[in-house]
């Protein structure tokens, strides 16, 4: 489908995600999955927008008996008791037993936790001194203590979680054999935490929405299990992901990204507009197939940008495209983080499967990106870009380790 | 009109930039909002009574861009906390 950016033509160091080049925008088009099925490739914003949002496609008729190949090697979006797997009414039933956790009020709730989280972290690093890794110090903790918190896993070994992610997320990185008992191990996790906050509720997310999906019905054990698990991997791999590659631009040796860490730090505003250019420009991962989320299959015929796309037909939905176009974002030559979005990025997608964590994720990457700006302005990477160590095999990418000094 | 008297009326307000087409809004409402062809939501009736469905439209709107106001006097009753 869409080529591989991510090596330089030798084959040498992995591009940092900030330098990707996405495809240009154009009508749908006719390419093909790894699993050679034809896809339609739609890359406009509004034609993004409405592959995201017209009745007409959906997730669950992916998972058809007549459905075609999709996917290579299982992974966890290929679930079908997951909450993006299902749709219309019974997509509702789930989704509302924990949406009322995830709207912007609910979420800016959490703020002076989420900030005490980040003081903690950030006391951590500075005590331990420079140079440290970033990725271990602050990117990867916030996020994981963050959704730890909401689901009351405290006291679980965090490095299973990681585990998990990875296996659930991979794409080269592991075999079928180790992804799929992984998932096994992972969902048993689910199930028992479901079995025992049953038993035993608490104020947890878990528990409300166990306490949810009694009094309405029509949820599954699988669905409630799948949800749960889903709720550990968004909340922290993404979120992870997105601050870590914001780094290695905000702290590399662009002068602009020197003066944009500089504002970041001054206010909270600037913050918050810096984190939405940052999610609209910098992408999740490398290529376009590599995000299985973004499919959809026609049910019916249905016309997107001129083009007449059949039923049956598979639909990628290419977010990463849709955010670069030209015709919505005019490219200004550079990364302009200050930039006001007049039209909302289409990074936490459109539509019944509209990003359920997409405030909570905002909230972190403000809060961290502005509170470690302020307390270290100084802040820069010490090791050059072409040295990074990537996490690798998965469907996002980002730094494993990023050396930073003060 | 509605013989159900003027402080139940209410008005029900979608802000388009910010609707994202989830369509839970009409799940809740269905009576009074629905996903139009552009993939944004937008009130069917410019009043309604429907209380309960409406206020839970705008709590649990994923986005906060649906706002339910008593039609007479302009005061919002949904989202409130």
């Amino acid at each position: 489908m869409s080529a591989d950016q991510s090596q330089t033509p030798a084959g040498g160091p992995l591009i940092p995600l900030h330098c990707l080049q996405q495809a240009e925008p154009g009508p749908p088009r006719l390419a093909v999955l790894p699993t050679g099925t034809p896809v339609w490739l739609v890359t406009r914003h509004a034609d993004v927008r409405q592959a995201l949002t017209d009745p007409r496609l959906n997730r669950a008729s992916l998972y058809a008996p007549d459905a075609p190949a999709v996917s290579l090697i299982p992974n966890i979006l290929d679930d079908p008791d997951s909450l993006l797997n299902v749709d219309g009414a019974e997509h509702q039933r789930v989704r509302r037993t924990v949406q009322r956790a995830f709207t912007p009020r609910a979420i800016a709730r959490w703020r002076p936790w989420v900030e005490s989280v980040v003081d903690g972290l950030l006391d951590e690093l500075v005590e331990s001194g420079s140079p440290a890794d970033v990725i271990a110090g602050f990117s990867r903790p916030l996020p994981v203590a963050v959704i730890s918190r909401l689901l009351g896993l405290d006291g679980l070994d965090l490095r299973r979680l990681g585990h998990w992610s990875d296996h659930a997320l991979s794409t080269t990185a592991y075999t079928v054999e180790e992804i799929v008992t992984a998932m096994r191990e992972f969902g048993e996790f689910g199930y028992q935490l479901v079995l025992e906050r049953r038993k035993n509720p608490g104020d947890d997310l878990v528990s409300s929405l166990l306490a949810a999906a009694d009094e309405t019905g029509g949820v599954s054990e699988a669905q409630l299990t799948s949800l749960v698990c889903g709720l550990v991997v968004a909340g922290h791999e993404t979120t992870m992901t997105t601050l870590g590659n914001a780094l290695v631009y905000l702290l590399g040796d662009d002068p602009a990204a020197r003066t944009a860490w500089d504002r970041v730090g001054r206010d909270e505003e600037s913050a918050a507009q810096a984190t939405e250019q940052v999610l609209r420009s910098i992408p999740l991962g490398d290529a376009t197939d590599a995000l299985p989320g973004m499919l959809r299959r026609a049910v019916a015929e249905v016309e997107i940008g001129g083009v007449t796309i059949p039923a049956g037909s598979v639909v990628a939905a290419d977010t990463g495209a849709a955010n670069h176009d030209p015709e919505i974002y005019p490219d200004l030559g550079g990364i302009d983080l200050f930039a006001p979005l007049d039209t909302p990025s289409l990074t936490f997608g459109a539509g019944p499967h509209h990003c359920l964590g997409a405030w909570l994720a905002r909230m972190e990457l403000e809060s961290g990106l502005h509170h470690l700006a302020r307390r270290l302005p100084a802040l820069r990477l010490a090791e050059p870009v072409g040295a990074i160590e990537w996490r690798t095999g998965l469907m996002t990418r980002s730094p494993l380790t990023l050396r930073v000094a003060w | 009109m509605s013989a159900a008297g003027p402080d139940l009326e209410l008005v029900v307000r979608v802000d388009q930039t910010r609707c994202v087409g989830t369509g839970h809004c009409a799940a809740s409402a269905p009576d009074d909002l629905a996903l139009g062809p552009n993939g944004r939501a937008y009130p069917t009736h410019p009043t309604s009574t429907a209380r309960d469905q409406l206020s839970e439209a705008a709590d649990l709107c994923p986005v906060e861009a649906i706002t339910v106001h008593l039609a007479r006097t302009g005061e919002q009753i949904a989202p409130l906390d």
